[in-house]
């Protein structure tokens, strides 16, 4: 037996590791590379909304906290917000927050459609047209682990910006565009997990990963090796 | 090798090995330092690392006591909540002066001090273990940089040594860190670049590297196809007969 060559070793390891996870580190630095440019906060979809209009309250006018929580026994905690610029207590309680008018005491119901969308345009920063909405029963897959019922806004543009509104108090529950979309499975493909996208401890990941140290480290030695190699060949 | 090339076109395997070379100098340690910190992310338990859901509410649903007295509040305010501070009912209101609490049912002013402080931790985080050191912070610390405000540190001596951060204007329970969040933190570090702030993935230099990096790996793809060769697969494609080169 000869002694064992390695910069053979070296590079045949590089190689085949490679072939094993080639495909992988090229949708590692594809999926890597989008994620970086695109800024998180336009991901987000901050710049589609903006803060509901607001303005001061004046607690002194309105019914009492004590005499909201005396109809809503069942609530955990109260909160003086508004409803298309009325005053409401929004009861929070173990199933969907209730609503409460906040001049008049009565518990308000769930809001229609027209309320949804003038809630839904009245924080949406771009073209108000309203290409579709819908009251979900079942989570879409965008809208991942949060829980339905919602409502789904659909606003006209090339990249579908879709505004989720509660049914019960009106408020914004979340945003999604396409870039968004476009994140989602780039960090599908970027974390492996492709049932729930969010587990990033799954096996295949974790092989994968291991395996790529192994192709990087043996790509550094080769590296190093070459550099050396070609001094001493000159010299 | 060189006259080889000469007589090539300018897109030959050489070239791009010469491009796989020169970014693995420049940049390969970078890429060395991404696949170990995503390899660490990927083992360290999501779990025990915590920190990504929002802070556990601390409200319990035991019923209102009858002596619950409306706000104290002659004038406008920007915010108002009936909540419950572990288990007693407070106003937070916020108003041009900021936010404080309000004793729901006296109507005094609420501090949250060290012992409330604690109080919010353990029952928010479920944490038994004494306390090591309860530390007043006027602004966030590393650890705890989603949150803004004055607030509290609660350093406890469990296995895994987590701190817990509370408000001290509101009293609400923000964040709890554990070492395994710690290392976490550090090789995601090493992952996002931000080595100030720990927090941006969206700065110039990454943006360089992460291009630069996609010719590593691009280059490196197409090489593939031009450092096999097919006897090299004989232990799966069975034998075959010379190749016709």
């Amino acid at each position: 037996m000869t002694a064992i060559r390695w910069p053979l070793l070296v590079r045949r390891t590089h190689k085949w590791l490679a072939l094993f996870v080639g495909i992988q580190v090229v949708l590692w630095t594809v999926t890597g590379f989008y994620m970086v440019t695109v800024h998180i906060d336009y991901i987000h979809g901050d710049h589609l909304v903006r803060p509901a209009p607001g303005g001061a309250f004046s607690p002194s006018n309105l019914v009492k906290p004590t005499e909201v929580v005396a109809s809503v026994p069942e609530a955990t905690e109260l909160r003086l917000q508004r409803l298309l610029g009325k005053p409401v207590w929004r009861a929070e309680t173990s199933k969907m927050p209730v609503l409460i008018d906040a001049q008049t005491g009565t518990k308000l119901a769930p809001l229609t459609q027209a309320q949804v969308e003038a809630a839904a345009r009245s924080v949406y920063t771009g073209d108000p047209t309203i290409v579709s909405t819908k009251l979900l029963t079942e989570a879409p897959l965008e809208m991942q682990t949060r829980k339905p019922p919602y409502w789904q806004v659909e606003f006209a543009g090339w990249n579908r910006p879709t505004l989720y509104i509660s049914p019960t108090t009106g408020e914004l529950i979340s945003r999604r565009h396409a870039l968004w979309r476009v994140f989602d499975v780039a960090w599908m493909l970027h974390i492996m997990d492709y049932d729930e996208r969010s587990n990033v401890n799954n096996p295949l990941l974790r092989v994968a990963t291991w395996s790529a140290v192994a192709m990087a480290l043996s790509g550094a030695w080769l590296l190093f090796w070459s550099i050396r190699w070609r001094k001493k060949k000159k010299a | 090798m060189e006259s080889l090339a000469r007589r090539k076109p300018f897109f030959t395997p050489l070239l791009f090995r010469k491009i796989h070379k020169w970014v693995g100098l420049i940049l390969g340690l970078q890429f060395v330092l991404w696949t170990i910190s995503g390899a660490v992310m990927a083992l360290l338990d999501m779990e025990k690392v915590g920190g990504h859901a929002a802070a556990p509410s601390a409200a319990s649903s035991s019923a209102w006591p009858a002596t619950l007295a409306p706000p104290p509040l002659p004038g406008p305010v920007d915010g108002l909540l009936l909540r419950r501070v572990v288990n007693r009912p407070v106003y937070e209101v916020t108003d041009r002066s900021g936010v404080r609490l309000l004793d729901a049912q006296t109507g005094q002013q609420v501090t949250v001090d060290r012992t409330l402080a604690e109080q919010v931790a353990r029952s928010a985080y479920h944490v038994s273990a004494p306390l090591k050191q309860v530390t007043r912070l006027e602004k966030a610390n590393l650890e705890a940089r989603d949150h803004a405000g004055p607030m509290w540190r609660l350093d406890f001596a469990d296995a895994d040594n987590s701190s817990s951060y509370v408000s001290a204007v509101t009293a609400r329970p923000l964040v709890t860190r554990s070492d395994t969040w710690r290392t976490w933190d550090f090789v995601w570090m090493l992952h996002n670049m931000d080595y100030v702030n720990r927090k941006s993935f969206n700065h110039p230099l990454i943006i360089f590297v992460a291009f630069g990096t996609l010719w590593l790996s691009l280059t490196g793809f197409y090489l593939l196809f031009k450092s096999f060769r097919r006897r090299e697969f004989r232990w799966v494609l069975g034998p075959w007969r010379p190749e016709a080169r």
